[in-house]
């Protein structure tokens, strides 16, 4: 009897390693400890023992139940810690809180601005109702100069207008504040346009870095250092001597196109070349507006589209999906 | 402005290809923003026209014999200047003309023709197409026409900054091309040969007002032969934009497009008095000009008169009544200098924007006048036969003496940040502009020549060095600096969007302007704009919630039922006459449809107004509401909000009508707030974790309908009870189970004390004090 007991502890404990959900271990209770189970029918044999043996087979045949049950019990521990219970189907769909996202505009100002305060910057802001004053006189932009005409305007009254451009807070910047200056300017502006490629109301961004010392080649500096972050250490820069009423040198900044890796193609005319932004040395002109000796300081101002460059990050074509708030359109950048 | 690159190279001495002459001229800063390659196929030859015939069965056409060079061909031809012996283009089968436009053999009417005679239009290089091409030069049948009169061309659409008109030129475009790649400038020669009889002697020259017409010369040519100027100069003005008229017109905007100087050429017989007087306009007084136009003049426009009457709209464009015809003899020529601002505010106020004020506006060279008269005197003469009376008028008040500009070599190193450039380069450089240099001790006097009346300060040579210079040739560096801090404004505004994303909400960006027709929802005080781009889009947003509708009732269209969006953005409020409006930053929220997407597992629930609320409590938990009665929302939910008793914002269910009018079929719950509360820090020191558990008891209480809760909650708090931290409503019944009249509310208080685990011993005569004093308040009772 006492091997039959060890041939049973043994097929039991085999049994019960192969056991896999919690769901099996009342079956197998039943099996050996149940009322028909294994140990009872080996306990019944018990009256063909002898006096001497049947305490010590008695003794062995109790251990061997608890023994039993104890493994039992933590085997279903054990299953119960790994599962939750009967099987589910994992492939039903979960119950997902809705996704909210940043609008691509202000995420792509967002990534502007990261860039520009490593390099230095800080931000500034102005009103989006201006006067003639700081949106154009004191930018070097006179009334009845033909450089008004790079702008269409629109207008309140006579000398109340809405910004066409961010410049406009680098005057009111400069006027508050000491030097050094080292700002950038987001924000909404305004021009009397619309079409595939125009919008009434689009962003820009500015810069303004007035100190002693600034140089064109700090201007480079820092515009390749931000082309270079934000489109990749391999995109080429160029810079093109052009026009701004209120820089001189200006130049405008060309990066090889992003999308044709330069040989040519439909977004860049098949120029090879993309126009990124204006930039240029603040016009000397322009300190004496806001009473800064232009021979004690130099600086460097630019300004950019940010529509345009989401435009080029994201491949859209038509700038006015970023204002028609389409959530089909919207939800792709959350 | 568009020129073509072989009139600007008969000026210039460069082998340059056209695209290498482009690159040069945009990078020192005169962008050619494209080049249109001119060609015409090389199967079209120059053939001579032997015979015409009648076509037996059209009227209108003809059979005409033509010598290729090789063989004889018929060809049918439906142009009114086929004639024999004339020299013309032919297009055999299968040249192909561009555009689809292949030469079959064709039968037209009956009669076979071998390919076609064809009009210079036809072969792009002039828009004329009243007949088929007259070849005035002497070409044999058979050559091949792009070589034998050297038709290929590459034409430049540049983009010339406002500041340089001299650029507006063949002259003036040339000259860059010779400085940016050091190369030879021939300016052209204009010899004439004159008549006895002095030009004072046939008209008089009286400037009325020298402030605007600082300088007037003119010119009497007689005898003129008007008729169509030569293929070449039709071309190049075609080349241009500009429409060949006649051989006089024509001369005229040729001599503008190559000095940049523009012309008007008078029928002298119609000048009364033979006097030109320049004088300013009354104010009111009419005048046509010759594009048929009756214009209503102001007291600053000028005008360019002859003893009794206007003839010409100084600057801008000439008169109906003294305009070149067919029948033209005599001519008087002007070329004069207007003064810019002037003729920029004729241009603007009249809208009459023409290639001569475009120039005047942008400043022409103040010396050239006579120059370019005569200049048109040559061609005059050598196209149109004309005899050329003897001298110029030039009536001169202008002063124009350039004072030399110091050029300091330390400044130019300064503001560039580069080491040396060397001083034969800079002096090279700048003399190839057409500079004058003396060396000084810190660098040059420079003198600026009259075109380039733009260059007035030293940092305008500064531009003009490194333009030619190279800007590519700087070497960039980073500045060095100390770092500067993110305003804290800045940093919170993106966490506001952060917080609102996460609780699923979807940033939208609308225009800051608003149709007009929501004022009568949002009140009528607000900015204009007096240029809109449309009337739905003239007035200044006053709130953000006409936006956010209008992107709730579009998706909706779109299908897109479940709405959850903000806008952070500026509205904007009139002030007193004189300042700048109030813009107040606002962030605006709207709900709409379901919250969670119906699935298996989600019930689905429509928002209502405690969504709204709920939402706006998560960013502000420190809010109160009160009933408000705006017209956007409907009556009965809406609320305006307070912050510690601030008005910071409202919210509601937006009425009826704008939901109808936005064509929107469920309700949509919206509310406003000021953005400054939003930003500010709401934090006020660590607060320490009581070690103590927190216990509650709730109490089922039938109170009134119109009970608010926040009553109940004035009550409960006015009684200051020890250790109950909060109140809220877990609960709210109203039915049959309950009286008329009457809502059941449950309430939770939960209490926690700093010093001790709370027993119930000590919380039931708390809540039993409670319990009477909402009776005796509030007539509440507990529930049964």
């Amino acid at each position: 009897m006492e091997t039959q007991l060890e041939a049973l502890k043994q097929t039991f404990c085999e049994e019960l390693d192969s056991i896999q959900r919690p769901d099996e271990i009342e079956p197998m209770r039943v099996k050996y400890l149940g009322r028909k189970g294994a140990l009872t029918s080996i306990l019944r044999q018990m009256g063909a023992l002898s006096a001497e043996e049947r305490p010590r087979i008695g003794a062995l045949s109790n251990e061997l139940k608890s023994f039993m049950e104890d493994a039992l019990s933590q085997k279903i521990d054990e299953l119960k810690k790994a599962s939750s219970g009967p099987c589910i189907d994992v492939t039903l769909p979960g119950r997902a809180p809705r996704r909210g996202g940043i609008h691509i505009i202000n995420s792509v100002i967002r990534e502007l601005e990261d860039i520009f305060l490593s390099l230095g910057f800080t931000i500034a802001s102005g009103p989006e109702v201006e006067d003639d004053y700081h949106n154009f006189q004191a930018l070097n932009i006179p009334e009845h100069h033909p450089a008004r005409d790079m702008q269409d305007t629109f207008y309140f009254r006579q000398g109340i207008l809405l910004r066409t451009h961010t410049s406009p807070v680098q005057i009111r910047v400069m006027e508050k504040s000491g030097l050094p200056v080292r700002i950038i300017a987001p924000g909404k502006v305004y021009r009397c346009d619309s079409d595939v490629s125009h919008t009434p109301m689009f962003h820009q961004i500015e810069g303004l870095w007035v100190e002693e010392g600034i140089t064109f080649a700090h201007l480079k500096g820092v515009l390749y250092e931000f082309i270079h972050r934000l489109f990749g250490k391999d995109v080429p820069l160029r810079f093109r001597p052009s026009f701004f009423p209120f820089t001189e040198p200006s130049a405008e900044v060309d990066i090889g196109c992003i999308i044709c890796k330069g040989k040519g193609c439909r977004v860049c005319k098949n120029s090879g070349w993309l126009e990124i932004l204006g930039s240029g040395m603040v016009d000397p002109e322009v300190y004496k507006y806001v009473n800064i000796d232009a021979e004690a300081v130099t600086g460097f101002a630019f300004g950019l589209g940010i529509e345009r460059i989401a435009m080029l990050k994201y491949g859209i074509d038509d700038i006015r999906q970023f204002f028609d708030n389409d959530l089909r359109f919207l939800g792709q950048f959350a | 402005m568009k020129l073509g690159y072989k009139w600007i190279r008969e000026y210039v001495n460069t082998d340059a290809g056209a695209h290498d002459a482009a690159r040069a001229l945009t990078m020192s800063g005169t962008e050619v923003e494209g080049i249109i390659h001119e060609t015409v196929p090389r199967e079209v030859i120059a053939a001579r026209i032997v015979e015409v015939k009648a076509h037996p069965d059209a009227e209108k056409l003809k059979i005409c014999m033509v010598d290729t060079g090789k063989e004889i061909l018929q060809v049918v031809c439906g142009a009114p200047n086929c004639r024999p012996g004339m020299i013309s283009a032919f297009a055999p089968i299968g040249a192909d003309l561009g555009q689809g436009m292949v030469v079959k053999k064709v039968k037209l009417r009956g009669q076979e023709s071998y390919g076609v005679l064809v009009s210079e239009k036809e072969l792009g290089l002039t828009d004329d197409h009243t007949g088929i091409m007259e070849i005035e030069a002497d070409l044999r049948p058979g050559d091949v026409l792009i070589d034998a009169l050297d038709l290929e061309d590459w034409v430049f659409e540049i983009n010339v900054t406002p500041n340089r008109g001299d650029e507006l030129s063949v002259i003036g475009i040339a000259r860059e091309v010779s400085a940016v790649l050091g190369a030879e400038l021939r300016l052209p020669q204009s010899p004439i040969v004159e008549t006895d009889t002095p030009v004072e002697n046939l008209l008089t020259v009286e400037i009325l007002a020298p402030d605007a017409c600082p300088r007037y010369a003119a010119r009497v040519v007689e005898d003129v032969n008007i008729r169509k100027s030569p293929f070449e100069m039709r071309r190049r003005l075609f080349q241009a934009g500009v429409r060949a008229i006649n051989n006089v017109v024509d001369i005229t905007n040729y001599v503008m497009l190559e000095y940049g100087q523009p012309l008007h050429a008078f029928d002298y017989t119609l000048v009364a008095g033979k006097g030109i007087v320049v004088r300013k306009a009354s104010e009111g007084e009419q005048f046509t000009t010759l594009d048929s136009v009756g214009r209503t003049l102001r007291a600053v426009d000028l005008l360019i008169c002859d003893k009794e009457k206007p003839v010409a709209l100084a600057g801008v464009m000439g008169g109906e009544n003294s305009e070149v015809l067919e029948t033209t003899k005599k001519i008087a020529l002007e070329s004069a200098f207007f003064d810019p601002i002037g003729i920029r505010r004729t241009s603007k106020g009249l809208g009459l924007s023409t290639e001569a004020s475009y120039r005047f506006e942008r400043g022409i060279d103040p010396t050239m006048q006579a120059d370019a008269a005569t200049r048109a005197a040559h061609l005059m003469q050598a196209l149109a036969d004309a005899k050329v009376h003897k001298g110029v008028i030039d009536v001169n008040y202008n002063t124009f003496d350039p004072k030399p500009i110091l050029l300091r070599k330390a400044y130019l190193y300064k503001v560039l940040g580069i080491e040396e450039a060397g001083d034969a380069q800079t002096e090279g450089i700048m003399t190839r502009l057409g500079f004058g240099l003396e060396k000084t001790a810190l660098g040059w006097n420079v003198h600026v020549p009259a075109f380039r009346h733009d260059v007035t300060r030293e940092i305008d040579l500064v531009e003009e060095f490194i333009r030619v210079y190279g800007m590519d040739k700087v070497e960039q560096k980073l500045p060095t600096f100390k770092p500067m801090v993110s305003p804290v404004e800045r940093v919170n505004f993106n966490d506001l969007r952060v917080s609102l994303c996460a609780m699923g909400f979807t940033e939208v960006v609308n225009y800051s302007f608003i149709s007009p027709r929501w004022t009568k929802f949002f009140g009528a005080d607000a900015l204009e704009l007096l240029n809109p781009i449309s009337d739905e889009m003239k007035n200044m947003r006053t709130s953000l919630i006409p936006g956010l509708a209008t992107v709730a009732g579009r998706n909706k269209n779109l299908q897109q039922r479940d709405i959850s969006i903000f806008e952070i953005g500026k509205c904007f409020f009139p002030k007193e006459k004189g300042s700048l409006p109030d813009e107040q930053q606002k962030l605006g929220i709207a709900v709409s449809g379901q919250r969670e997407e119906t699935g298996w597992a989600v019930t689905p629930r429509e928002v209502d107004f405690y969504d709204i609320k709920g939402i706006v409590e998560a960013l502000l938990p420190e809010i109160t509401l009160e009933p408000s009665e705006h017209t956007f929302y409907k009556p009965g939910c809406q609320a305006d909000v307070f912050l510690f008793s601030k008005p910071v914002g409202h919210m509601g269910a937006l009425h009826g009508d704008i939901l109808e009018t936005l064509d929107i079929a469920d309700d949509v719950y919206a509310a406003e707030l000021s953005v400054d509360p939003l930003l500010r820090s709401r934090w006020q020191g660590l607060k320490e974790i009581p070690k103590f558990p927190m216990t509650w008891r709730d109490l089922s209480l039938v109170a009134d309908e119109g009970i608010p809760f926040a009553e109940i909650l004035r009550v409960i708090e006015s009684m200051h009870i020890a250790d109950l931290r909060k109140v809220t409503a877990v609960d709210l019944y109203t039915g049959e189970k309950l009286p008329q009249g009457k809502k059941g509310i449950t309430i939770r208080l939960t209490y926690q004390s700093s010093a001790r685990t709370l027993e119930d011993s000590m919380l039931s005569p708390r809540q039993d004090k409670i319990v009477s004093a909402l009776q005796k308040e509030l007539g509440i009772a507990l529930r049964q």
